[in-house]
């Protein structure tokens, strides 16, 4: 059986978000992969937020946890960035 | 550890052209930036007002645009938190990513969104307080919403939410605008913009979601309650010179003091762009203030300062 530690990120993100594509930048730039759900075109993202009670974005949903907006001190701890 | 002659604190307009013209000129130069190059202007949806585009660009294209320019000649870009700089015979540049040596450095690290710091506004971020319209509108279809400031930024963020919310009210401390003239008007015109004129939000109200504004009259005094599902706060920018505070000289809403050549108090130690004192705080002087900074650190290089 495979076994992975690498964790599970989605990023949620609108059209014209330019925190979202600097969050993208950023987790690529720290080798990170991740899947991009833009919930003006995905409607079961979308829910998936507003069930949530987010209503902004760029949301980086990693191993389940929510993070709103470019806070890169969050994403740094819970993805081990020294 | 690695030795520049010019390290570049900051990789937005400012920095980028510094970053463009050092290696451009043949210095061996590094630009640190803590999250993506571009700054504030990847924020903007439309940059109407830097020369060379008739018909504007959005700035995300604009910041892209400038990265590559200086990609092309070189300039090595490190992504990593500037924890420290100290002086010695080469300034020491401590990050998140290990320390560098250089002979000068240009400080280009830009302001960030001021917040309104009341009541509601941190806990409900995310949920309804938002700091970017671009972003955010899409998920006020139909809906309320407050716009908090009066300048460019505020009045191009409440247009943009026209688009979406079915009403938008625009709060302002003042009891006029201090945004552009076009875009004044432009606001003034439209059916589903409202005014709130001499007016400060108190407290951002809501469980969890934001479910009104408390709001206070400067002029009457009066207390009210606004019923809106969002607010989005344009209230102007603060400095990011905390870690230079203890080395540099700067004036006391902590923007760095420079002369017209963009030296600091500090000789070898350079500012351009938001950072610094005086700017004003456009593009294009950001760029401008990025040349001017790279030439006086050339000449002083080359000790002919």
């Amino acid at each position: 059986m495979l076994t992975s530690t690498r964790p599970r990120i989605i990023i949620f993100t609108t059209s014209s978000c330019p925190w979202c594509n600097r969050v993208k930048q950023y987790l690529r730039e720290k080798k990170f992969r991740f899947r991009d759900v833009n919930v003006e075109k995905d409607p079961e993202g979308a829910r998936e937020l507003k069930r949530r009670n987010i209503m902004g974005v760029p949301v980086a949903l990693i191993n389940n946890h929510p993070i709103v907006g470019f806070d890169k001190a969050k994403i740094d701890k819970l993805l081990g960035i020294k | 550890m690695t030795q520049y002659e010019v390290i570049i604190i900051g990789g937005g307009a400012a920095g980028l052209t510094a970053g463009l013209y050092a290696s451009r000129g043949g210095f061996k130069s590094l630009l640190v930036e803590r999250g993506a190059t571009g700054g504030q202007i990847m924020n903007a949806a439309l940059v109407e007002n830097y020369p060379g585009f008739p018909e504007g660009i959005s700035g995300a294209e604009l910041g892209s645009l400038m990265r590559q320019q200086a990609d092309r000649y070189g300039l090595e870009v490190v992504t990593a938190d500037v924890t420290g700089l100290a002086p010695g015979d080469l300034y020491n540049v401590s990050t998140t990513e290990g320390d560098f040596e250089t002979s000068a450095v240009i400080i280009a690290t830009g302001s960030e969104y001021r917040k309104l710091g009341v009541t509601g506004e941190e806990r409900l971020s995310g949920h309804g307080v938002s700091y970017c319209a671009t972003c955010d509108g899409f998920f006020f279809r139909d809906r309320e919403v407050a716009v908090v400031g009066g300048g460019d930024t505020a009045i191009t963020d409440a247009l943009e939410l026209t688009r979406y919310a079915k009403k938008v009210y625009v709060i302002h401390r003042r009891d006029q605008l201090r945004a552009g003239k076009v875009l004044q008007q432009r606001a003034f015109d439209h059916p589903r913009l409202e005014f709130i004129w001499s007016t400060v939000v108190e407290e951002v109200l809501g469980e969890k979601m934001v479910s009104g504004l408390k709001l206070h009259n400067v002029k009457t005094g009066r207390d009210s309650i606004l019923k809106v599902d969002g607010a989005f706060v344009a209230v102007g920018l603060t400095p990011n010179s905390q870690i230079f505070s203890s080395i540099l000289e700067l004036d006391d809403a902590g923007y760095v003091i420079t002369d017209e050549t963009m030296a600091t108090s500090v000789d070898g130690i350079f500012a351009a762009g938001d950072v610094r004192k005086n700017s004003a705080r456009q593009v294009a002087t950001a760029v401008g203030d990025g040349v001017t900074a790279a030439m006086s650190a050339f000449e002083y290089l080359q000790g002919t300062r």
